[in-house]
């Protein structure tokens, strides 16, 4: 499996009244081309931020302590502004907010935005760029398309707006799309069509998906490998059927059994133990210890590395070291 | 459980557009039970915000009457209004949108506490404001920051303890955990179950997560283009939905079983404008079981022996 992008040992804080924010600690991540890769988590951990920082989009209270991202072999954290956003921003890589009503501009039209987004790829006609605007705003399943052409952001609905968002990065054919959380504001039937687009997509175009999610269901359904984050640290990499079917960190198992179905009873939902840990002064050792059933005294002091378990199955847990106890 | 607290009658909220009235929501007829938690679902862009917003008189409805303490609440001025705000409460679907960016998480909380003077000293106001965000999982250091320097699910939970702390009668949720991951939308969920048992709150919720509404909702409604089509009992609706749309919607529930893959696109055809809706049934044109009569009859709602109401032909 090729990779197209590789984080390694990215560690970034933020510089607070409070305190440092120890956000990510250490993040590596491999984003393998030509598939769907997800990054789930627990909300705060951390999944937006290893996004943005991909395409150095940061608060400046940011520090970045060390690490490299590496793009086609170049490290992104080594290029200037003016070279992320001639190079890489849009045509390389291109990213969809996870605050995707708010991104689009309140004062533009859909079609004024759309259009500029077209621009920083093609060269076109006016009337074309208008017709490869309705073709991209077709593919999301919008009704109305050429009413809505004329409509300001305030005038759609949220999954509206999330789809004409989509549309305009979709627009740009990236070789990688970063997509935050696409799919909250589209109800379960938009949402299937809208998978099937990106898997087409994927499919014509070779493209490759950060796919940053909460929803363990359509992980299922669109992601080939999965990524799972622990407060600012990544605790597994694995297959989207292993992590189903054999997940092996602590905190994934909880979280792979705390998915809510339709037989869940409001009486028996339950949350993993434990309080979400703070980032300023975060735990020592591993960053679950606190809430880990399986904690031992190491965990407390050393942090485990990720370390290949079984096939393409990587887990950062010291319990985890010995290749006997687990699963199967 | 059986007093209605509010009842919406022959609700319509219509845009102004070029090409004539965007029809959102489009005679609208429900009660909401005091102490009861009821949803919403439906497609993306059907009127469910807009059908928030109007009962809420955040928007003012086209036509149509919304009856609270036997008054009609679109006709009340002002004073009254204020009122109003403190007895609905609401959590919006756009929580970054909904903070003011430049206030603080602590000043964003603190003042709905003094504008209803639910608190009575800035002690007060700090304890109550602490304790409830320990209870949403977030920290202390959350409270001098901008919204900006918050992930998305830390800011939703913010907008939800905004609701929860000026102890509303009912409030209005719209997808307020689609930034949350499954444990703490968990934590969340057990604690608006708690509020509504303490202090007999009613909730109005929206979602798309399915298997979330039927989890906590006693009876939810099922939105298509502006209308309901289908509405009663949680439970009898989900194990047996007679709506052809809600059966395709239901169908189409994403599952986490890897065994299990979405093969087919149930509810497949494209969506209709709310400006040039079809004759007759919203629905026919994505439908299976059309016939003539829903090209010529709108389906009203009509009552089913096992309580529920739907409208559609085949019953
Ligand atoms: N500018 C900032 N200053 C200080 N802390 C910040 C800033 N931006 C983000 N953070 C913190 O960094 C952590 C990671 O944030 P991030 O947005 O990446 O979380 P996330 O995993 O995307 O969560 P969610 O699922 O809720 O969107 C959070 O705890 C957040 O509060
Ligand atoms: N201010 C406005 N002006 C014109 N049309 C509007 C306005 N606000 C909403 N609409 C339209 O009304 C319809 C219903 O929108 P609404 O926001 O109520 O949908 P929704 O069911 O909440 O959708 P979602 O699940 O995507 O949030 C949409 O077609 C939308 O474009
Ligand atoms: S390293 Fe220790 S504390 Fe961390 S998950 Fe494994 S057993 Fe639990
Ligand atoms: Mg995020
Ligand atoms: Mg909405």
């Amino acid at each position: 499996m090729e990779e197209l992008l590789r984080i390694s040992e990215l560690k970034l804080n933020f510089n607070t009244e409070e305190g440092l924010v120890e956000a990510l600690d250490g993040v590596n991540l491999s984003i393998k081309k030509g598939f769907f890769n997800g990054l789930i988590g627990e909300t705060g951990c951390g999944k937006s931020i290893t996004g943005l920082s991909i395409l150095k989009l940061l608060d400046n209270n940011a520090i970045i302590e060390k690490g490299e991202i590496l793009y086609n072999n170049k490290n992104l954290l080594g290029f200037s502004e003016k070279r992320m956003q001639k190079e890489i921003r849009g045509n390389e890589i291109a990213m969809i907010f996870q605050d995707a009503g708010s991104s689009l501009n309140p004062v533009f039209t859909v079609q004024k935005q759309l259009e500029e987004a077209v621009k920083m790829y093609r060269k076109a006609s006016k009337k074309e760029y208008r017709e490869i605007v309705i073709e991209e705003l077709k593919k999301v399943s919008l009704p109305d398309v050429e009413s809505l052409l004329k409509k300001y952001p305030h005038q759609l609905s949220g999954g509206m707006k999330q789809r004409v968002m989509i549309a305009m990065m979709l627009a740009c054919k990236p070789a990688l799309l970063i997509a935050d959380e696409p799919t909250t504001a589209l109800d379960v039937s938009v949402q299937a069509q809208f998978i099937q687009v990106l898997k087409n997509l994927k499919e014509r175009f070779n493209m490759t998906f950060l796919y940053i999610t909460h929803d363990l269901a359509v992980v299922n359904e669109i992601c080939d490998f999965v990524s799972v984050m622990y407060a600012g640290r990544i605790v597994e990499d694995v297959s989207v059927r292993e992590l189903f079917k054999n997940p092996l960190h602590p905190y994934t198992i909880k979280l792979v059994n705390s998915v809510l179905t339709a037989e869940t009873r409001i009486e028996d939902l339950e949350e993993i133990p434990g309080s979400v840990p703070r980032l300023i002064n975060p735990p020592k050792g591993c960053r679950f210890h606190p809430r880990c059933d399986e904690a031992m005294e190491i965990c407390q002091e050393k942090i485990p590395e990720l370390i290949e378990v079984n096939n393409n199955h990587f887990v950062a847990c010291h319990n985890r070291l010995r290749g006997d106890d687990f699963g199967q | 459980m059986d007093s209605n607290l509010i009842e919406v009658k022959n609700l319509k909220k219509y845009y102004n557009s070029r090409i004539g009235p965007v029809k959102a929501v489009d005679n609208v007829n429900l009660e909401i039970k005091k102490g009861e938690t009821f949803g919403i679902v439906g497609e993306s862009g059907c009127g469910k915000t807009t059908l928030m917003k109007s009962i809420l008189q955040l928007i003012k409805p086209t036509s149509g009457e919304i009856i609270f303490e036997e008054i009609d609440i679109c006709q009340i001025d002002k004073k009254e209004l204020r009122r109003l705000r403190k007895i609905m409460g609401f959590v919006s679907q756009d929580p970054h949108a909904s903070l003011n960016p430049r206030m603080t998480v602590f000043d964003t909380l603190s003042r709905p506490l003094k504008i209803h003077k639910i608190t009575r000293s800035k002690e007060d106001t700090i304890i109550k404001i602490v304790t409830l965000l320990k209870e949403m999982g977030l920290q202390t250091e959350h409270l001098i920051r901008f919204p900006h320097e918050l992930s998305g699910g830390q800011k939703q939970r913010i907008g939800i303890a905004r609701a929860l702390a000026v102890h509303p009668e009912i409030i209005f949720l719209d997808e307020p955990t689609s930034a949350l991951d499954v444990s703490v939308q968990t934590k969340i969920l057990k604690l608006l179950e708690k509020a509504k048992k303490d202090f007999d709150l009613t909730y109005f919720y929206i979602s798309h997560n399915i298997n979330l509404i039927k989890v906590i909702s006693d009876r939810i409604g099922v939105m298509y283009l502006g209308k309901i089509v289908e509405i009663g009992r949680t439970d009898i609706i989900y194990n047996n939905p007679k709506h052809p749309y809600t059966k395709g919607l239901f169908k189409s529930i994403p599952n986490p079983d890897p065994d299990k893959k979405i093969e087919k696109i149930y509810l497949k055809g494209e969506v209709p404008s709310p400006v040039n809706t079809p004759t007759g049934c919203n629905f026919r044109r994505r439908c299976d079981h059309a016939s003539k009569i829903c090209e010529e009859e709108e389906p009203e709602l009509k009552k089913l022996d096992d309580g529920r109401e739907v409208a559609c032909h085949l019953y």
